[in-house]
Formats: structure tokens, sequence, C-alpha cells
């Protein structure tokens, strides 16, 4: 039977950082994906002269050359940052209300402290000191918080995380409505909470400000080639330094021994044996599913207990045969409202009728190789509970999808009135495609609701089983900068218990 | 959490544990869900199908249809109209497989029509259509595949030109719009080579007398002495004077390859966008040294060793897809369209090189870090790969 040190369930993202920092690291890995590529959400398709983009909007984290930021650190680690391109863009995004608002905030704090000041100039002072909290907020989360915490001092969060007392559990609806009164300015703020399927409301006013900061600061940027360019960037690393990756095979079940992980047997009946799992499938099928014991631990059990199902998505990806100015795009990322109420958005999420709000994101636009010349990718998007798609029958799903299709073009139309016209490839996802190829309970693609209740200064690591450790949007943030780094920080955790057990046996 | 806990300190904090608390005694652990994903997933698109042959009808003399049911009478996966399942087969000790089109209508669930045409020299074929009994069991993949009628933007105006076989997809594409009496209008433009081997001749003819919305073209391209009805190549003329008014239309190709590059050239030619022809992917190319970009000095029928890391080696051509290959030798890679599209059949080439056709839907990625679609991937000398 072959041995390997750690064996890491699933490549995604977590999953891919996870395996490339455990073999860098010395640990010697095995990587098993269900399917035929590596990425999870972050892979591409290609149909007819088009390659699309799966999953990746804008990736954050990574600073310009001459500020960079932490994942410009975390991919040269993983030596990857040489392997993969990037490109910048400009803007954060473009809100669009038809006849109510039409706004695109550029990709700089001071760019948008001036736009919204000018756009609002009784709320003038207001800004400033919103934006000034969103940094403080942000840097107190990368820098004092964690620190503070472990120390369990209430001094040390006085001293070191002022905002963090002040707003840390506060959602971004409340200290919108502190800062200001005008309505549509707290819609322009609030706008990325479509990224994350929850409303300004139920959103811990911390995620808001950390990706309004950290897009301003860092930048949004494009990879080359899609983010499945680093997907296979990252395998190329792990193999480069001696791992091993098996495609097309999906383990059956993860084996224990006295409680204590000790290997994994492959779809087809082959086992493999590890002192390590890492898992970057969702918590929900390692442990209900994938775990050799007939129920997980109790504190696991009542962790899931307190978590709730995350959002889908529902995906329109459209190979057009127009520029992106034939097709009158101003800005690579647009969010389109039908109502600034972002409750009802939120509402229609759980069902089929048409969507309230959506996104359209052109790739070509700032970086002119994601099409052929002359034609443009575009994706469109809205965020949908998964629940509503579990009880159409296999027979009307694909009527289904492309009825659902229709009204989340219609709602791009209002403001892309020519989206339709220059149709050459169109592929549509659903939540079940999500399911098929995330292998994600309710399709989801964040994991559990982030709500305040999700946060992770609420939990404790799932490690009720030695050896098993969980990588990936369901024990994280969802999206792409934290769960690269998730699966780096199980890498280091699991890198220290190996050298442990090292010394034990010596 | 320990009973001292500095985070209670922040604003909001001790509410959101409180919630934490209610949700968790409101909540389940998921545990009713088990499976769930899996069965949700399987009922569209299974990895593998168990099916069994029920009948085969004779359609013509090179051509039968497999009727395809699953092997425990169940219903199978839904399919849209002009998509394919990759049939597994093992012959003479060779496992490999073939994508056909289903040529039933997707409004029943019970049954899959699989219409075969012998092939020159074909080694799937031959089996299917002399070896292959009604009760024998047979693997395939789920359906799949682009080549279907799209809603989005295909409109109600189709047009399908057909060259032999190529008229399997089309007759399900037909089957569709009369069984669910769509608003669409279906335009057959039908070429075979003998009269006497037009599949589905009568069942076309006899659907075109009975609708409206379904107007079929028959043309043979090697007619017999005296034969009175249309013959002859397909021309500009020709399709001029069956098509009229162009726009709108949406444009379906299957055939043989030369075939699909004619009537690309032909309806470009009328001024058709290229974005309204939607054409059928059509296995590995027999020719890819007479693409652009094959090197000077390699043959088809040159040697080649190929090596599979940590498995073995073997000798092979040139001119053999490395898929085929594989399979010959007894090694398996996943895979289903085997024209380059699905990618299933990804590898990595470790060293060496191999020529790309056109035929390669590759990712920017792929070609980055020397990933090859092995179904049509030509190796120009000695290669290794890794499955």
């Amino acid at each position: 039977m072959r041995h390997f040190d750690t064996v890491v369930i699933g490549a995604g993202n977590a999953g891919l950082t996870a395996a490339t920092a455990l073999q860098r690291g010395g640990s010697k890995t095995l990587l098993l994906e269900r399917h035929n590529i590596p990425g999870g959400c972050a892979t591409s398709f290609v149909r007819g002269d088009f390659e699309f983009e799966v999953a990746l909007h804008q990736l954050s984290g990574l600073g310009t050359k001459d500020k960079p930021f932490v994942m410009r650190q975390l991919f040269d680690k993983l030596g990857v940052m040489d392997k993969v391109g990037f490109v910048q863009e400009h803007d954060l995004y473009r809100l669009v209300v038809p006849g109510e608002l039409d706004v695109t905030l550029p990709a700089s704090l001071s760019g948008i402290k001036s736009l919204l000041q000018g756009m609002f100039p009784a709320e003038s002072e207001a800004i400033e000191r919103f934006l000034l909290v969103c940094e403080k907020i942000s840097m107190e989360g990368f820098m004092t918080l964690p620190k503070a915490r472990r120390a369990n001092s209430e001094e040390l969060l006085k001293a070191t995380c002022p905002y963090h007392v002040q707003y840390g559990f506060r959602s971004a609806r409340e200290v919108l409505d502190e800062f200001f009164s005008d309505s549509k300015l707290k819609n322009v703020l609030a706008t990325y909470w479509l990224y994350l399927g929850v409303p300004p409301r139920m959103l811990p006013f911390p995620d808001l400000a950390v990706m309004l900061y950290a897009y301003a600061v860092f930048k949004p940027w494009h990879i080359k080639g899609g983010s499945q360019a680093m997907s296979t960037a990252l395998v190329e690393s792990f193999l480069e330094a001696g791992g091993e990756v098996r495609f097309n095979c999906g383990v059956e079940k993860i084996l224990t021994d006295s409680g204590q992980v000790c290997g994994v047997r492959l779809e087809g009946g082959e086992q493999v044996t590890c002192d390590a799992v890492v898992s970057n499938a969702s918590p929900l099928i390692t442990f209900n599913e994938l775990l050799d014991q007939e129920r997980p631990p109790l504190a696991i059990q009542q962790d899931f207990k307190s978590r709730r199902m995350g959002t889908s998505a529902f995906v329109i990806y459209l190979g057009l045969d127009c520029t992106p100015q034939e097709l009158g795009v101003t800005a690579a990322s647009s969010f389109i409202y039908e109502t600034l109420d972002e409750e009802q958005i939120h509402d229609r999420m759980g069902t089929l009728q048409p969507p309230l709000g959506g996104m359209l994101t052109c790739y070509n636009y700032e970086e002119p190789g994601a099409a052929p010349a002359g034609k443009s990718q575009v994706m469109l998007v809205c965020l949908q509970y998964g629940d509503v798609w579990k009880s159409v029958a296999p027979k009307d799903y694909a009527r289904t999808k492309y009825e659902f299709a229709e009204k989340l073009i219609g709602l791009i139309e209002r403001v892309y009135p020519k989206v339709r016209q220059y149709i050459e490839e169109v592929e549509v996802a659903t939540p079940l495609t999500m399911m098929r190829y995330l292998n994600a309970p309710g399709g989801a693609i964040y994991g559990f609701q982030q709500s305040a209740q999700d946060s992770a200064l609420l939990r404790e690591r799932l490690d009720g089983v030695p050896g098993l450790y969980m990588a990936g949007s369901w024990t994280s943030m969802g999206g792409f900068q934290p769960t690269y780094m998730a699966g780096e920080s199980t890498a280091r955790a699991v890198l220290k218990q190996l050298k442990v057990k090292e010394v034990e046996h010596v | 959490m320990s009973e001292h806990n500095a985070l209670n300190l922040i604003a909001g904090y001790s509410q959101a544990l409180a919630g934490k608390h209610e949700l968790e005694r409101s909540g389940s652990d998921f545990y009713e869900v088990r499976g769930e994903v899996g069965s949700m997933v399987v009922q569209l698109h299974p990895k593998r199908l168990s099916l069994e042959v029920a009948e085969i009808i004779e359609e013509t003399p090179t051509t039968k249809t497999l009727r395809l049911v699953a092997a425990d009478r169940s219903a199978l996966p839904p399919f849209q109209a002009g998509q394919y399942i990759n049939l597994f087969v093992e012959i003479d000790g060779v496992k490999t497989a073939r994508p056909y089109a289903i040529s039933s209508s997707p409004t029943q669930c019970f049954f899959y029509d699989l219409t075969v045409k012998r092939a020159r020299g074909g080694f799937v074929s031959g089996h299917l259509l002399d070896r292959v009994e009604v009760g024998q069991r047979l693997q395939s993949s789920g359906p799949m595949g682009t080549f279907h009628h799209n809603p989005l933007f295909h409109g109600d105006d189709l047009v399908f030109l057909a060259g032999g076989s190529g008229s399997a997809p089309a007759r399900s594409l037909l089957l569709d719009i009369l069984d669910r009496e769509l608003p669409r209008r279906f335009h057959l433009i039908y070429v075979n080579s003998h009269v006497d081997d037009v599949i589905f001749a009568e069942k076309f003819r006899a659907l075109a007398s009975r609708h409206s919305n379904f107007r079929l073209a028959e043309l043979i391209t090697r007619p017999p002495e005296g034969y009175s009805g249309r013959s002859g190549r397909l021309t500009r003329e020709l399709l001029q004077q069956e098509l009229g008014e162009l726009d709108g239309k949406m444009f379906y190709i299957c055939g043989p390859t030369p075939f699909n590059d004619s009537c690309v050239e032909l309806l470009t030619a009328l001024g058709v966008p290229r974005r309204r022809i939607r054409v059928e992917a059509n296995g590995a190319p027999k020719a890819p040294d007479q693409q652009r970009g094959w090197p000077v000095g390699v043959a088809l029928d040159d040697e080649v060793q190929i090596t599979v890391r940590g498995r073995g080696s073997f000798r092979s051509k040139v001119g053999e897809p490395l898929l085929n290959a594989l399979e010959r030798h007894g090694y398996f890679a996943e895979n289903a369209c085997r024209s380059g599209e699905c990618s299933l059949c990804r590898v990595k080439l470790v060293s060496g090189s191999v020529f790309n056709p056109q035929e390669a839907h590759l990712r920017k990625s792929d070609r980055d870090f020397n990933w090859i679609y092995s179904c049509v991937a030509f190796p120009l000398g000695d290669i290794e790969i890794q499955l």
C-alpha cells in the first residue's frame, strides 16, 4: 500500500495552496481531484473561440509592485509568481439602478472620496470619516486583532483594535445608517454585498469595510488566462516539488484507526495510508459522508447546527461577437439593481422569480487577451440559493434553466440593451451545476452563509478528528483570496503537527 | 469558548454569540441531507450509465439503430436534442469508446436511439453492427455536448445541413419540435452519396408531408443512371434557392469533415455570420499533416516511442491519436467527445512534443504548462506522458 505524509482531497483553491505548501514544506503529498482539471471554482472552459472564466471576478490582496500585499508574498512562497501574469483593473465597479443611479467607483481611496464628496456634498465629512474607519478596521483585522484575540486581553484589544471595539460585530446597515442620511450613498458604498450574497442588514460591517478598502488600495486584478492559469500553475509548482496528483479520482472514505486519520479509500477501491488528510471538500461532505465514523464528533455536529446554508449562483457565460465598446461597457464590473432596496433583492435570491439584482463582468475590457480580437467575454451573474432548484424535475431542468436565464438577461438588458444580439457562444450554470462541479451541498459557492454568526471569531477549528484538517470557504470566508490563504495556513498547521510526530518517533 | 473572553468588548459580539446559540438550538447538523448532492447530480449527469440493447433496427444496408434502455429499466437522464453519449466497448481485449449522437426524441426518457453507420475501416462501428445483440449490456457516459438548440439565441428558424449519418442529431432536433409542437421551422438539407443508403428517408418524407413547419430537401451526390431527384454537389445556388432570406436563421452542420468544411465555406460566402453556424465535432482529424503548423519532415507513418511515466512504454505511429494508441496498449484515460472539445482526456506531456490540431480546444494554461487532449494529440517524436 502506498504511503503519503498527507493526502489532500480536492484541488480547489485551498486544496491547491495546501498541497503546494505541504509538498514544498517537505511533506510527501498526494493531491486527489474528482474532476479532470484542477481549480474547483477557479477554472475555465472552452467554447468555440472563447475560453470562459468560471468564477473569478476581481482578485484581491495582490497589491501593486510598489505597494505589494499578502497575495504577492503567498504566490511567491508557493512558487507561482513567475508562472502567472496579472492585469490590474482601474475601477471597483459601476452601480446602475435604472432611472435612479449610475456611478462608477474608481480603484483608489482618494478617487472614491472625491467622487462621492462631489455627488453628495452634504455628507462630505462623513464620507471622509467612513473611509478612514474602513481603513482602520482593515488594518486592525490584518495586523493587531489576531494577536489580541490570542492573548485574550481586553487591554490589548482596547489599545490596538479600537475600531473593532467600536464597530466589530455591527451590521453594515447599522454602521451606514449611523454615518449617512442619503440612502443612495449607502447603496453605492454597500454594493459589494452582492458579491457575498448577504444583505447589508446581515453583513458584518468589517466584511464590507475590508472589501472596499482592500480593493481600493491593493486594486482588483484579473489573471491572464483566467483563474485556471493560477490553478494549473499551482499544480505545476506542486509537481516540480515532487508532489503526486491524480485527476478523475474521487475519494470514497477517509479511514481512521482508533479515531486518528490513517488513510483514504479511492474511487475504485484502492487504499493509501497517510498521517494527515486535508479536506478541501465541504465539512458537511467530509464529516457526514467521507469520514468512516457513523457520526462526527459532537463539537462538529454542534458547529453545523449553528450554520445556515450559503448562497449559490446562477451564471451565464457569453461569448459576444462585438467589442466591449459596442456593447456599451465602461467598467469591467457592473452591478445592476431593479430596486434600491437590498432586502428585496436578497429575498428574490430564494426564488425563480426575475432577479432584482445582478452583475456583468466584461473580462476583455481591461485584458484584451481574454477574448479573440473584436469579440467580448462577458459573464452575467445573480446569486441564488440552491433550494429552489432541488424541486425541479430532471425532465424540466433544461427548460427551467433557460427560462431563468431569460429573466437574468432581461435585467442586464436594462443597462446593456445589445447584450443579446451579438451572442456567439453561451453556456448557463445553475446552482445544480455548482453542486456538480464543487460537490457542495446547496451548490453553495462560499460555503455557509456569511452572517455575523458565521464569523471565525465565534468559532474554533473543526479539529475533532486527529489528523483531519479542513481548508476551504466553509471554514473561512468565501472567495479567492480567503480560500487561497486558508489552504496555505492549514498546510502550516499540518507541517507543524507532522514535525511534532517526527520528533516523537525519533 | 473560555469563560473570560476579551472579545466581549467588541460592539455586537455578545449579540452575535447569542444569535449563534439561537441558531444552534433551531438548526440541524445537516445529517438528513447526507448523499443529496450525489443523488441530485446523478439524475442529470451520471459519470456512467448502465445500458441494455432493447432493440436493433435495420435502417439501410450500412446502418442500424441500437435502441438502448437503462439496464434497470428506469428513466434515463434527460438530454437536449443534438447531444451525444460516449459508448464504452471492449473489442478483442481493447477497451475504447465512441461518442454517438442520440437520434431519438428527448421527449421520452426510457430509451436512447444510437444510429450507427459502418465507417470505412471503423474499429467500433463494425463491432456494434456485427457483434452486438439484443439483451447485451453496454456502459456509456451521460448525455453531453454543446451541439443542440439553445433557445437563448438560436431563434425559431432552423436549418440543418446533414451529410449521411449526420442526420442522427437532426432527427432528434426535428422530433423534439414536432412532439412538443414548438413554434419552430426546421429545414433539413440532407445530402447522401447513394439513393439506397439514405438513413430515415421514409420517416423524414412522411413527416415532411404531414408537418408544414418541417421542410426536407434531399440531394444525392452519386446518383444512379436515370435518377430523377436532385443530384450533384451542394452549391451556393442550391442553398440560395432553398433558403431564401438568411437573416435570423440558425444553421447546424453535421456530416463528414470535408462536408462540414464545405458547408461552412458556402454559408460564409452567402454572408451568414459565423455566430449563426454550429458545427458538430467529428473526432480526431484524419489528415493532421495537412493542417497549418505541421512540422516539415514528419510523416504520419513514422514510428515513435510512447512512455507512460511509472507504467511502461510502447511503439506507435505519429498518425495515430494518442488516446487510441494508449487504449490499444491497455492504458485508460477518461474520455467523452474524442474530438478535442470536452477535455476529459487531458493528460500531462512530460517530455517530447505533440501536434495539437485545430480540433484541440486547449485552454491557454494547458498550452503554457504542457497539458494535452490525448484524443486529438499526435506525437511528433518520442514522448513521455503522465496519466
